[in-house]
């Protein structure tokens, strides 16, 4: 470690980072549009000025990003003339920036925004018009360029290089007319480039699943794990006005996915979208369905499980570890198998991010004892046992609908879902929350422990799971009882 | 310490009674001036172009909404009257509303949104009177909402004039 | 028989006119309301708004019935009653004018009655002919404190408890000086029938409030605090109590309560006039037909009504402790002394 004087005080710094690393450690807020911590640093936007002293030498103000820390360096970020030298810099990167701020989707979370507001000049000074550039040019399927909007710090560019190794997109052109483009304007390729985005610093670089969709200003952000592959990289999940996840992004982690995580993830909110849920449950009787309240459906599902046999328990490697325990206890209590219905790898396997395992909590619940069952084996199941408790969101997806409600009539199943199916064998069903509305942990591919939270409240009568499990063992034991 | 003294009362005054009758002789007199009461929806009050009224929404000549959905105005209102869902158009401005309610129950008519609007898209129009049967029906969409430009112009005029020293060659057009 | 048709008759006549006059005081007391503030007053139901009172009785009977939570849901409902008809049966024995004769109508066949003879009597336009109508009255409208306080008890409210209690101090306390200053008129004419002391006034000049001038300026004060109006209305003091006493009341239990008051108004003003301004009698013109006595002895009730209304918009309200020391330390005082004085001179034979 190398001790630096930052702003009059002392503080450690890392000699293998850049000067505008250990200023963000240290508290200091230097603005950076180039600068990534996970990219190489360029100092192509020039922004990050800040006032250097080494030794005898007089001040001089450099790129913080470029700038390699050294012994008893004392570093001045707010004195005047870092402050003007970075207001010319500014200057300079708004004189073709276009005043977009109330259609782009970057406004409320945009570096050039913030710094602008803090530190910009209200109005302009040049004369000549802005240049005009096309704003709306797609890159793919996923990313749309604004070149007007581009500040060309490259952050892109590099990301492309030396995350996923795919260089797809370069700075053609010169000077004033210079923009970020594909190769021959080819659409990108890859499943990393909703992360473009991300490291875009402005508005150039955005999502086409979120262009226009909501301002940031109005996204609920809640920490999450994506649950989409056995990774479990950290997200943000973002819910507008308690409805519509409108967005998923990546979180800092750097035990499992640093900055970065893939399309597969970062789009796969539509399903968490889903209409049509109801609040309680579903009885079947004879031919009829009646709608219940969630503690009716506990004691239906309680009264299968007793009564019947043989009879199994089968989990969704959505169900988290607080969930599977109570669910290995109950299926102890009454000597049931727990299974986990366990989907196939989808091969989108890489050597970046994603697992090939669409399964998030795979790990957690083998170890807590689930035995592993491909949907094939628990269909079988189902047709050869006489009961079956079927837990967790995306079973109906996992087994097929179809399948479910092909199991014959005289077959007694509870399933706890998100959505109900209509089958003569499914007696009882129970309206679960999502994953992104259950509080819980999950363990990744390693073994490290992801957290959930419920990122969008739950209407009333939505029991999370946890109290429903715990509600089918309250109606298993005679009234009155004491609870363990 | 301040000591107030207080008036030596006559008899007559503290009697009271002279001052009932001239209090008396007063309103009996009054009944017989002319009334000032205006006669409210046939005489309806002149709307000057400061009336703040219900805020409305400027619908370009070419038929379009000046407004980009930036959310501006709903950040600003202080009664949270305003619900805007954005989406993008074939136009030159990317952006549009597909949703723009403003709960007409709710809106506290303060001019907040039209302030806060950078895009000259929402006004304070001199509409005042507001009445429904149902909460939903006065939860105002855009349909409701726009007015061509012409019939806001005084307004903006005088949004403009007032707001001079903000509005010069760099500003938003 | 004609006895029983003829009182039959008054009654259903007097009633609906008392009742009439009450609703029309909501119309008065509005507009004359609006003219004193330079405003116009209701004008939209019927010409000049003289259909108001029939607007505000359907809304009235429109109106959501609210019984609060804890109320004792009987006394609730009674107290509005109790508070209207004390104050409207004292309508009864007011001489509304002097002897009418009925000619003789011939003989009719009734049935239930068979031949009847129909007709040839000598009434006069009061319900009912008391000899002690006088006390009748006082006693009666004394009753309508207890529609007043079970309704403040009854509503389970604090405002409407802490009104109540307002207007039974108050009534109390002005019902002592109201008939202490009536007293030195009984004492005057000698009699507690107030066709007799109405007529004993037969001119002008024997009008008792030239003969016992603080007696009407004590009555007219009393009977202020009495019907609790401006500047007396501490019952229900709106700044203070929200409604007073009826705060929790809607619909026509609400009405009740309203129609009551402007009844005891209707009958203050009657006594007033029968007491102090000759009651039926016409100026200068002493046996005049009845049909001429009736519009006089109506013509100054509506003076006094109309005084009702202009005090009320011209003073502002008295303080509880104000209104409770003018009662005990001045008006109660006078009457007092008033009467001694009228006593001294009726021992002393001066009239």
């Amino acid at each position: 470690m190398t001790k630096i004087t930052l702003n009059g005080r002392e503080v450690e710094a890392d000699p293998t980072k850049p000067l505008i690393h250990a200023c963000h450690a240290g508290g200091v807020d230097v603005p950076a549009y180039c600068y990534h911590p996970g990219l190489t640093p360029v100092g192509s936007c020039r922004i990050c000025q800040v006032e250097v002293k080494q030794g005898e030498a007089p001040a001089r103000v450099v790129v913080a990003c470029r700038t390699p820390v050294a012994e008893g360096m004392v570093v001045e970020t707010e004195s005047p003339r870092a402050h003007e030298t970075r207001r010319e810099c500014l200057e300079f990167l708004l004189k073709n920036h276009p005043l977009d701020c109330p259609i782009c989707d970057k406004a409320g979370e945009c570096d050039l925004q913030d710094y602008a507001y803090a530190e910009g000049q209200g109005e302009g000074r040049s004369v000549e018009p802005r240049r005009r550039l096309d704003k709306r040019k797609s890159l793919g399927d996923v990313i749309v360029l604004d070149e007007e909007r581009c500040v060309l710090c490259s952050r892109c560019v590099r990301f492309m290089e030396e995350v996923p190794k795919t260089p797809q997109l370069t700075v053609g052109g010169l000077g004033s007319r210079s923009v970020i483009e594909t190769f021959m304007d080819r659409p990108l390729t890859g499943n990393y480039q909703g992360n473009l985005a991300d490291v875009c610093p402005v508005g150039a670089l955005t999502l086409k699943p979120f262009r226009f969709q909501a301002r940031v200003w109005n996204l609920k952000k809640t920490p999450s794990t994506c649950g989409e592959c056995s990774r479990g990289c950290a997200t943000s999940v973002e819910v507008l006005r308690s409805g519509d996840v409108k967005r998923i992004r990546p979180r800092y982690d750097a035990e499992v996915n640093t900055w970065w995580m893939c399309d597969t993830g970062r789009f796969a909110f539509e399903p968490l979208n889903v209409e049509g849920r109801i609040t309680g449950g579903l009885a079947r009787q004879g031919n009829t369905v009646r709608p219940v309240d969630a503690e009716d459906a506990a004691a239906a599902t309680a009264r299968i499980l007793t009564a019947e046999r043989p009879a199994f328990v089968a989990v969704t490697p959505w169900v988290t570890q607080e969930e599977g325990q109570a669910i290995r206890a109950l299926a102890a209590e009454w000597k049931l198998p727990t299974y986990l219905v366990s989907p196939a790898a989808n091969g989108l396997e890489d050597d970046l991010l994603h697992t090939g395992d669409p399964a998030p909590n795979r790990r957690g619940l083998v170890e807590l004892g689930f035995q592993a069952k491909s949907p094939a084996e628990v269909l079988a199941l189902l047709h050869s046992q006489s009961a079956a408790w079927l837990v967790g969101e995306r079973m109906a997806a996992l087994l097929g609908a179809a399948n479910l409600a092909a199991v014959a009539g005289h077959k007694r199943v509870a399933l706890f879902d998100v959505l109900p199916v209509d089958g003569p064998a499914i007696e009882v069903f129970a309206s679960v929350p999502l994953y992104v509305e259950r509080a819980g942990t999950w363990l990744n591919v390693d073994g490290v422990v992801r957290t959930l939270q419920s990122s969008r409240p739950l209407p009333s009568g939505f029991p999370t799971l946890e109290r429903l499990i715990s509600l089918v063992s309250a109606a298993a034991r005679p009234q009155g009882a004491a609870l363990r | 310490m301040v000591i107030v003294k207080r008036k030596e009362l006559s008899f007559a005054e503290r009697l009271y009674l002279p001052e009932i009758f001239r209090a008396l002789s007063l309103t009996f007199r009054n009944m017989f001036q002319r009334e000032i009461t205006r006669q409210y929806p046939e005489e309806p009050l002149p709307k000057t172009e400061v009336t703040r009224g219900q805020p409305r929404l400027v619908e370009l000549e070419e038929g379009s909404l000046a407004c980009v959905s930036c959310g501006l105005c709903e950040a600003a209102c202080p009664a949270y009257a305003i619900t805007i869902d954005g989406g993008e158009t074939e136009n030159f401005i990317e952006r549009e509303p597909k949703l723009f309610e403003i709960d007409m129950l709710r809106c506290i008519l303060c001019g907040f949104c039209e302030e806060a609007c950078p895009k000259d898209a929402i006004f304070m129009s001199d509409e005042l009177e507001l009445a429904g049967f149902t909460r939903k029906g006065l939860v105002y969409g855009i349909d409701k909402l726009r007015r061509p430009r012409a019939a806001l112009q005084k307004r903006i005029d005088y949004v403009y004039r007032i707001n001079d020293r903000w509005r010069n060659s760099s500003s938003t057009h | 028989m004609t006895v029983t048709l003829v009182t039959l008759l008054k009654i259903l006549v007097i009633y609906g006119g008392l009742i009439n006059v009450a609703a029309l005081m909501t119309l008065a007391e509005r507009k004359v309301s609006a003219w004193m503030q330079f405003r116009i007053g209701p004008n939209r139901v019927g010409p000049w708004g003289v259909l108001q009172p029939l607007a505000d009785g359907v809304k009235f009977i429109f109106k959501e019935e609210f019984t609060p939570e804890g109320a004792n849901k009987f006394l609730f409902r009674i107290a509005p009653m109790l508070s209207a008809v004390p104050a409207m049966l004292t309508v009864a024995v007011l001489p509304l004018a002097g002897d009418i004769a009925i000619p003789k109508l011939g003989t009719f066949d009734l049935p239930f009655f068979g031949p009847t003879e129909l007709g040839g009597i000598t009434t006069n336009l009061s319900i009912t002919d008391l000899d002690i109508s006088v006390l009748f009255v006082l006693a009666v409208s004394g009753l309508s404190i207890y529609g007043i306080i079970l309704g403040g008890w009854a509503s389970n409210s604090k405002y409407s408890l802490l009104g109540a209690l307002r207007a039974s101090a108050q009534m109390i306390s002005y019902e002592l000086t109201l008939m202490l200053s009536l007293l030195s008129i009984v004492v005057m004419t000698g009699s507690l029938d107030l066709r007799e002391i109405a007529t004993s006034q037969a001119t002008i000049g024997q009008w008792h409030i030239w003969t016992q001038p603080l007696a009407f300026i004590l009555f007219v004060v009393a009977t202020f605090a009495e019907t609790n109006r401006h500047p007396f209305d501490f019952a229900e003091c709106e700044p203070e109590l929200v409604g007073g006493f009826h705060t929790e009341y809607s619909s026509m239990k609400f009405a009740l309560f309203f129609m009551g008051e402007y009844c005891a108004m209707a009958v203050m003003s009657g006594l007033t006039v029968t007491f102090f301004l000759g009651g039926f009698g016409v100026p200068f013109w002493p046996d005049a037909p009845w049909f001429v006595e009736l519009p006089a002895f109506l013509a100054k009730t509506a003076f006094f009504l109309f005084l009702f209304i202009w005090v009320r918009w011209t003073l502002p309200r008295f303080r509880f402790d104000q209104l409770m020391g003018l009662s005990w330390k001045w008006l109660l005082n006078l009457a007092l002394f008033n009467l001694f004085l009228t006593g001294l001179a009726s021992a002393l034979g001066w009239f």
